[in-house]
């Protein structure tokens, strides 16, 4: 630790003004305060400053995946693991090389948008696809916006829709067959992907997957979010720790089982197995609560999550889409500024009331 | 009173415990002629003169000519500290009062220019000794929060018992031993008022509590309220608010701590200049954190020293949400003070520290281990800004733990976009500046210094809005002027002519 730590210090010069690797200082700082809290202190009031810093907030989304990753990895193969690294490789890059153009600091926002991006792919997509989509989705669905914190859409789902519109066979194709038994592919690299269908494709035909194979995620899916057990896992992590807002997620859930009730006469069997297929849990826990994308109030958060739950089970069931997860996510970004607008102008206007 | 939303007490190890440690003669007086409110900026005393304790040392002339008063005789000494009058060689007679004389007449003889002339008891009496004794200065106008002026009376006082913020004497410390004292202090209060009512506020659990409502009970004017023990929901703005009497500012309300009423009742009492704070000394800087008695104007060096367990510390000056850090050396208590927190200085820094899971600190939050199970030991926290800086991530904690119910984030992100009207329209006047939302902020955004600069903006705004109103109407009247001016000599022309004619016709 002190010799990383020597290190560091010996080769600062050559990061700063005037150093060799001027340019390069975004890396160096990174690098750096990744490693080794940094010693920036409190200039003014308050003297003191929660220890919680956006570095560990986002690095509890990694921790929430983790189940879900493994299990993606025992369905799936080891190659769900070099689709992550792919994902981080080619968006980190290019949040890097935008940060050194810009001269600017390199956000942690993307150690998330790294790695739920590839698990809202399908196994088998070419690694190539997933960089593109990757460096995509931070190119366009954060940076062009001003950076994290500014996007108005997940940029994950950003460079999923990309990948969709370009390459709608492949990302229509590209399943792989679940491993069986208790080691699955845990020790293979990957099978070929085949053309079959998921379980909300196949359930259009009328051949309804079993509920305990979709618990545990012996279905065929996107990569993260076959397995409810560890999404729900997972998402009870984040929920517990406060990181994603229960509201959302309830609103979300609670909406799309009312709906879906209505849409099935209430059949208990049905609004279950609705409920853990496809990848409503994943999004529901995962990609709905991010914060920057929802509305900024609480009570905004409850219609924000109703709009996307009733727009999933909407689109499931009404329209030539199997999965309607991902486009209800968006619409509920799209309506977020809306209700921010809305609810924020009420509050404050209540406070006027109050005094 | 309604469930109260907001507010966070901080887990920081150090506070100081009830026992109140007497300070000794100090080898000088170091006075600052700035504090919070004040700005004493009319010097009365010469450099070299000989002063003797309870002496007028300097005036602030534009808050109701508060006093700066030495506690004790000596030498006084100007510009050797920049904004500070020294007073060296001291004389060892009791704080306030001069050697060898009876302290009271004295310092009600040596009223300053607001004088104790008639002692005719009345309020305005009372209220202008109060001035002279260097007692006024405690009473605020709850709204606004600063210095109230001695001219007018108040329909109702709110008394604030609760003083959350690490580090800053605690009402517990302040009473122990002093309730009857607090009681006649609030007697003299409600007569002050020619009978307004007194709404003490007291926090939920405090162990004066019982005690003081005996005490108070045959008082139809003065009320009890509980408020939950949590920074800052004592803040006299809040309880004010939450009373309901926030309304119409034709009322105006009175706002005093703990200190104040007590300061008010021994200055009433004895006749003597309040040149005696309690304060807290803690954080986790100090060996053993306790309250003490000392001086306005002793030197904070020798209050720490043998007192610290390191030399690389930052001394503030009050909490450590709101107080700003001060040089030992170079400064001595103000007028204000109602404590000193010491903080290490950040030297080192730790490995993956932001991934480690947590099992002792104190956050505001969930993500570390410590904070699935509250109520675990306080965290020594030091100086660091515990991260970087970064764009806001939308996470909400500023908004949770605001107090008022404003949306600090929002009214950041317009403060940067330069959307002045915008932030006006967020309510950020209602801020208290309670410095919870920087504290709690993941990005490590200065949102207390951006609501700040967001309200001087928007008053800076007004006055200049004001000047230009004032302005057009100074140019209207004037114009109505003329244009009546020019209206009666015409009436005046018009009457002739008609004379005029009339005599013509006649
Ligand atoms: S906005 Fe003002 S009142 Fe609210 S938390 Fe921040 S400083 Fe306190
Ligand atoms: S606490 Fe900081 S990061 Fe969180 S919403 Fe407020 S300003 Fe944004």
């Amino acid at each position: 630790m002190k010799l990383i730590l020597t290190l560091l210090d010996k080769t600062r010069p050559l990061f700063q003004k005037g150093g060799r690797f001027t340019a390069l200082k975004p890396i160096y700082d990174a690098a750096d305060v990744f490693l080794f809290s940094p010693l920036a202190r409190t200039s003014r009031a308050p003297h003191v400053r929660d220890p919680l810093d956006t570095k560990r907030y986002m690095s509890t989304v990694i921790i929430a995946v983790a189940p879900c990753l493994l299990a993606a990895v025992h369905f799936f193969g080891l190659r769900v693991l070099a689709m992550v690294l792919v994902s981080y490789a080619a968006g980190g890059a290019v949040e890097v090389l935008l940060a050194v153009f810009k001269k600017d600091e390199i956000s942690e926002g993307f150690l998330v948008t790294g790695i739920l991006f590839p698990l809202i792919l399908p196994p088998g997509l070419p690694l190539w696809m997933v960089a593109l989509g990757s460096a995509f989705g931070v190119l366009v669905g954060k940076e062009l916006f001003g950076g994290t914190g500014r996007n108005l859409f997940n940029p994950a789902l950003i460079g999923r829709v990309f990948l969709a519109l370009s390459y709608p066979k492949a990302m229509s194709s590209g399943w792989i067959e679940p491993g069986q038994g208790l080691v699955g592919r845990l020790l293979e690299y990957a099978t070929d992907a085949v053309t079959m269908a998921t379980p909300l494709a196949a359930a259009k035909s009328g051949t309804w997957a079993a509920l305990p194979d979709l618990f545990f995620g012996n279905v065929t899916g996107s990569v993260g979010e076959t397995s409810a057990l560890a999404v729900l896992m997972g998402g009870a992590f984040l929920l517990i720790i406060g990181i994603a807002n229960w509201r959302t997620v309830a609103a979300m859930l609670g909406t799309f089982v009312i709906v879906t009730a209505g849409i099935y006469g209430g059949d208990p069997h049905a609004i279950i197995w609705h409920l853990l297929s496809g990848g409503l849990l994943f999004g529901a826990f995962f990609m709905a609560t991010d914060p920057v994308s929802s509305p900024i109030m609480n009570s905004a958060k409850w219609v924000y999550g109703a709009i996307i739950g009733i727009a999933t089970a909407l689109i499931r069931n009404f329209t030539g889409y199997v999965e309607g997860v991902m486009f209800a996510i968006l619409l509920g970004n799209i309506f977020a500024p809306v209700l921010d607008e809305l609810f924020v102008t009420a509050h404050v206007r209540r406070l006027r009331e109050e005094g | 009173m309604a469930r109260p939303k907001g507010g966070y007490n901080i887990g920081i190890a150090g506070k100081p415990s009830l026992r109140t440690v007497d300070l000794p003669v100090p080898s000088r007086l170091v006075l600052s002629l700035v504090s919070r409110c004040f700005r004493f900026s009319d010097i009365r005393v010469e450099e070299g003169a000989r002063v003797s304790a309870g002496t007028v040392l300097a005036i602030d002339p534009v808050r109701f000519s508060a006093q700066l008063i030495a506690a004790y005789g000596g030498t006084v000494r100007l510009g050797r500290v920049a904004d500070h009058i020294v007073i060296e060689l001291i004389d060892g007679a009791s704080p306030g009062r001069p050697s060898g004389s009876d302290g009271a007449a004295q310092a009600g003889a040596r009223g300053g220019s607001m004088g104790a002339g008639v002692a005719d008891g009345s309020p305005a009496d009372v209220r202008n000794r109060l001035v002279a004794l260097g007692a006024w200065q405690f009473i605020t106008d709850a709204r606004t929060g600063l210095p109230m002026d001695p001219a007018g009376t108040a329909n109702d006082i709110i008394v604030s018992t609760i003083h959350l913020e690490p580090f800053v004497a605690s009402a517990e410390a302040l009473l122990d031993g002093r309730l009857d004292s607090f009681v006649r202090g609030l007697e003299q209060l409600h007569e002050l008022t020619e009978g307004g009512t007194i709404h003490v506020a007291v926090a939920d659990g405090a162990g004066f509590a019982k005690e003081l409502a005996a005490l108070v009970a045959q008082h139809s004017w003065c009320r009890l309220h509980t408020v939950t023990a949590r920074y800052p929901l004592g803040h006299p703005l809040l309880v004010l608010r939450a009373l309901g009497l926030g309304r119409g500012p034709e009322r105006p309300v009175w706002a005093i701590g703990t200190a104040g009423v007590l300061a008010i009742e021994g200055a009433l009492s004895s006749g003597a200049p309040c040149v005696e704070r309690i304060i807290a000394l803690g954080g986790p800087a100090v060996s053993e954190p306790i309250h003490l008695r000392a001086v306005v104007g002793y030197p904070i060096d020798e209050i720490l020293r043998n007192r610290l367990c390191s030399d690389d510390v930052r001394v503030v000056n009050g909490g450590i949400l709101t107080g700003s850090d001060v040089s030992p050396e170079r400064s001595g208590l103000d007028v204000e003070c109602e404590g000193l927190t010491v903080l290490g200085e950040l030297r080192k820094r730790h490995m993956l520290a932001f991934a480690m899971p947590g099992l002792s600190r104190s956050s505001y939050g969930r993500t570390f281990v410590s904070g699935l199970c509250p109520g675990g030991p306080p965290e020594s926290l030091n100086t660091t800004l515990a991260g970087e800086l970064r764009a806001c991530v939308s996470c909400g904690q500023c908004i949770d733990v605001c107090p008022v119910g404003i949306l600090p984030s929002v009214i950041h992100k317009f403060l940067h976009a330069d959307e002045i009207d915008e932030v006006e329209r967020m309510r950020v006047d209602l801020c208290i500046e309670c410095g919870l939302c920087s504290y709690v902020c993941p990005s490590k955004i200065e949102l207390l210094s951006d609501m700040r600069d967001a309200r001087r903006l928007i008053r800076e705004e007004h006055e200049a809005q004001k000047k230009m109103e004032l302005k057009a109407k100074l140019e209207e009247e004037k114009r109505v002027a003329a244009k009546e001016a020019l209206a009666a000599e015409d009436g005046l022309a018009a009457r002739e002519a008609l004379a005029a004619e009339e005599e013509a016709g006649a």
